[in-house]
């Protein structure tokens, strides 16, 4: 099992929590103070009861589902492809998943737009469309992050060697997938559908120019331009709604038994 | 009983590599799903950035945008931009290693760890304006730290710190950074073994020895990768920064934003070509990164 | 024990309870006036319609929030809203990027600078329209054929916290006064922020500059960042009230929106500089590709109407009818009590199309040359 913690362990927990907490409380005292002279949760009230503060969070929440799926659909058998099939092609696909930081999110907008509001792909004609195009879209911006996180768990385990195994007990590349390679990325696909629901939950011009006010990145900017301290709150209650969002699918997870590398830690 | 076993294995490689080399087609049929998808909604939209790079506002090809880039305000801001990157890449890179090596190695409890993972993915995208803000709150001049450090005698600013100053940015990016770089480098250190730890031990290695010979060849090319993707994480930010410099501090993200986004009559093909200029220096740090990925294999070898 | 690692959740959970479980104010119905003689078949086609699509419309930004919610509540129609930050280049381009589609991302109206409107008609991307009470907009700031037409204006303003500035500055001049040391701001950055831009574009004629010469503007903003009173950031609602950037130079719709908003906590004084008053004048149009050009057309009639005009008004905004409105005297005393006084609003400038984009391009292009630091 794992050895006792080292100081140096705990101190950088320490450092760390510091840093990370001091913005947020910061933020958080600061929301406070709503109501004049009195600290008072009066902003949290009214966040909480906006309905349109419901509507934005729970469809960015679905947009953010779709898009993970889509994500890992796409990126876990090409990462393994790449390396099982073809490595010669590593640094060209990696390439491709770098391009998203450096194309202006307007000109990506504006450029799929343009390319899907005509025949033969009439992606915006419908609100379904235009829906499915921003899913798209970010499965595109998301795409280093899961890509960085499938790679690197790939990299952790020995990926030639059980592909190997399996096709010597009978294995198709269907089942070696899903029953062999899936389980043992567990926590690198958690990291990079975590990521990718937090670029989807804070995305601004994507979703402002396809879905305005619906989305939840728009939404929060609305009301971080005139209302200061439910501004405040509604970074305050994004964060724990994202943080209880994560924590749920890290607790599905773990009913599931885990498939560790034994002895690895 | 294993003489048949290696019998079976060496049969079915021998089908394998010649069901493989005889269809070469059907290796590349696996990367179609991927291609296909890059290509209709990365490559097509990315199409009119070069285009667009290479005309002027009146439709005639022209290499006027790219001569433009050569201007020494343009120039300086591809230098602020590339320097940002690379010191929070850094920064944020080697704490955010430590701070997965405290979760994992370093044996922190498991409760614990999966806080500080769930905690990473949301801190990872805790930016834009809300981050501008809360590091306003905390580190500017009426900041919470500030004042907190000012009522027990040390003036922060008064000794030279300026929240608004490329070092304020780069802590602030950190802020992303650092989680980003924990959630993607967790699941490398996870696959460090114990027993090769415990092997080396029980061949007189010291800890040292360890790290230098096994554990950080190993680890290197993830370490390469996972700071690739903060370098270029931080390169493409935008919002963060315009909420923190207010016009002061020249990155190119914000002149591209002038040029495409601006209120001032505005010349989007120079946005473009500025794009551009990103993508060429983002692809020379791939290829930075591959030769040093290379250099780390041959260093496991 | 394990469910000990869901306290922070269910504190949440219990938080969220607590607070939201509270009863909320219920919203004051609209009494709708009958719509002006010769519009009911323009209401029906729009209705038939059944959506209108806008943009750039932030709720607080001369009170759109409740134009908004009236039109949709009168009409029944649904309203999308697209990026309310876009800037006025981005709604140009979101118009030609949708060219080719009738789907709820294309805009119906804009509403762009001023300095923005001859472009529309060269590259024909709106349709002409004269509303009903077309005849009430100056002829200065409306096209002859109808293809655009000021909405309101504003003019540049001090937006004070009088929390943390005991002594509100009256002029650009004080603005250099020792006494307001890293309090200054600007609302955008002056490369990409038209409200940014004309704040400049002010200081210059209130330091020897002219219409036609901002440079005095840009060497204000340097002499106010030499002595260490202009703060770097971006100022915001939410930094003035945190005392960050105590005093915030921006139109003065925006800053009696901030003043409203935050009804005294903390107290806020929205001041017209003596000198160097410089309005900024905002464009309506209609796409030329709108899916809905009836619901835009009646968009645009219930904005000039004079219900419309007044919405606007409420905002702190001076719709483009204001004269009109005066001499007919139909602004309602309540409203009137809330903006400075008119006496501030005479002494406004009013440059041209052409002032307005050769400044603005001076400005972009000078402004990291003459007043950025020069960060290493």
């Amino acid at each position: 099992m794992k050895g006792r913690p080292s100081l140096w362990s705990w101190l950088w927990l320490l450092i760390g929590t510091l840093y990370f907490f001091l913005p947020l409380l910061a933020t958080f005292l600061f929301s406070l103070r709503a109501k004049k002279g009195v600290l008072s949760l009066l902003a949290y009230q009214r966040v909480l009861q906006d309905p349109r503060f419901y509507r934005a969070f729970l469809f960015s929440l679905e947009i953010g589902v779709l898009t993970i799926v889509f994500s890992i659909a796409l990126v876990v058998p090409t990462a393994y492809w790449i390396r099982v099939s073809a490595p010669q092609l590593r640094s060209l696909v990696e390439w491709t998943t770098m391009m998203p930081f450096v194309i202006p999110p307007v000109v990506l907008t504006f450029g799929l737009i343009r390319l899907y509001s005509r025949p033969p792909l009439p992606l915006t004609s419908t609100f379904e469309g235009t829906t499915f195009l921003l899913v798209a879209g970010y499965v595109v911006l998301s795409l280093p992050y899961m890509y960085r996180a499938v790679d690197i768990g790939l990299q952790a385990i020995d990926v030639r060697g059980l592909t190997e195994a399996a096709q010597s007990l009978g294995a198709g590349w269907g089942t070696i997938l899903f029953r062999v390679i899936f389980p043992n990325l567990r926590v690198a696909l958690l990291s990079g559908s975590f990521l990718t629901l937090a670029i989807v939950m804070g995305e601004y011009t994507m979703a402002s120019f396809l879905v305005g006010l619906n989305a939840f990145g728009p939404y929060m900017w609305l009301v971080g331009r005139n209302k200061t301290y439910e501004s405040a709150a509604l970074s305050i209650i994004s964060f724990a709604l994202t943080w209880f969002c994560i924590s749920l699918i890290q607790v599905l997870n773990r009913g599931r038994g885990v498939a560790q590398i034994p002895g690895a830690h | 009983m294993a003489a048949i076993r290696s019998e079976q294995r060496k049969l079915s490689l021998l089908l394998e590599r010649q069901w493989v080399s005889s269809l070469p087609l059907l290796r590349w049929i696996a990367g179609l799903p991927y291609f296909g998808f890059v290509f209709f909604f990365m490559i097509l939209p990315f199409l009119f950035l070069l285009i667009g790079s290479l005309q002027d506002a009146q439709g005639r090809w022209t290499l006027k945008n790219y001569m433009d880039l050569l201007e020494p305000s343009i120039l300086e801001a591809y230098s602020i931009s590339v320097r940002i990157s690379l010191a929070s890449a850094i920064g944020g890179g080697i704490l955010g290693f430590l701070l997965a090596y405290a979760i994992t190695v370093g044996g922190l409890p498991s409760g614990i760890r999966s806080a500080l993972l769930t905690f990473s993915g949301v801190a990872s995208n805790f930016a834009g304006v809300p981050l501008a803000f809360a590091f306003i709150a905390t580190l500017g001049r009426t900041g919470l730290v500030t004042v907190l450090l000012k009522s027990a005698g040390i003036d922060l600013y008064g000794a030279g710190f300026n929240l608004y100053s490329f070092w304020g940015l780069t802590l602030t990016y950190i802020y992303f950074q650092l989680p980003l770089m924990v959630l993607v480098i967790t699941p490398a250190l996870d696959g460090l073994r114990r027993e090769w730890r415990e092997a080396a031990e029980s061949l007189g290695a010291s800890t040292l020895q360890y790290w230098w010979r096994i554990a950080l060849p190993i680890l290197t090319p993830s370490v390469l990768g996972a700071m690739v993707l903060l370098f270029g994480n931080a390169f493409g930010a935008y919002a963060t920064a315009v909420s923190l410099t207010g016009g002061f501090i020249n990155l190119v993200t914000i002149v591209i934003g002038a040029q495409i986004s601006g209120d001032v009559l505005y010349n989007m093909n120079l946005g473009y070509a500025l794009a551009m200029g990103m993508v060429f220096i983002m692809t020379l740090m791939m290829i930075l990164y591959r030769f040093l990925r290379q250099q780390g294999e041959r260093w496991l070898q | 024990m394990r469910f000990l690692r869901f306290v922070p959740q269910m504190l949440l959970l219990s938080a969220w309870l607590l607070v939201a479980c509270q009863p909320g104010a219920t919203p004051a119905p609209s009494a709708a006036p009958p719509p002006a003689p010769g519009l009911e078949g323009l209401v029906k086609a729009a209705q038939a319609e059944g959506m209108l699509t806008v943009i750039a419309l932030p709720h607080d930004w001369c009170n759109y929030g409740e134009a908004i919610e009236t039109f949709k509540k009168r009409y029944g129609i649904q309203v999308n809203e697209l990026n309310p930050d876009a800037s006025s280049a981005e709604e140009i381009e979101a118009i030609k990027a949708n060219k080719g589609s009738k789907g709820p991302q294309a805009p119906d109206v804009i509403d762009v600078g001023l300095g923005f409107a001859p472009q529309l008609v060269e590259e024909q991307l709106v349709m002409p329209y004269k509303v009903s009470t077309w005849d009430t907009i100056p002829n200065e700031v409306k096209h002859p054929d109808g293809y655009w037409y000021g909405d309101y204006y504003g003019v540049i303003a001090f937006e004070v916290n009088k929390e943390v500035v005991k002594n509100v500055p009256q002029d650009w001049a004080d603005l250099l006064k020792p006494e307001y040391k890293n309090m200054v701001a600007l609302a955008g950055d002056p490369r990409l922020s038209a409200q940014a831009q004309m704040s400049v574009y002010a200081a210059a004629l209130a330091n020897g500059g002219s219409l036609d010469n901002v440079m005095p503007g840009l060497e204000f903003f340097k002499k106010l960042n030499e002595v260490g009173n202009f703060v770097p950031v971006i100022g915001k609602q939410s930094t003035v009230a945190k005392g960050e950037t105590p005093i915030l130079i921006r139109w003065d719709y925006n800053a009696l929106a901030d003043k409203e908003a935050l009804a005294g906590n903390p107290e806020i004084e929205v001041v017209i500089p003596k000198s160097g008053v410089i309005a900024g004048v905002y464009v309506q149009a209609i796409s030329a590709y709108a899916p809905h050009p009836n619901a835009a057309k009646l968009w645009m009639e219930f904005l000039y109407s004079d219900e419309g005009q007044l919405i606007w008004l409420k905002g702190g905004c001076h719709p483009i009818r204001y004269a009109d409105l005066v001499k007919r005297n139909v602004i309602p005393p309540d409203i009137a009590a809330k903006l400075p006084p008119a006496e501030a609003y005479a002494r406004a400038v009013f440059p041209t199309i052409e002032q307005i984009n050769r400044a603005k391009q001076v400005i972009a292009d000078n402004w990291m040359k003459v007043v950025g630091a020069e960060v290493k």
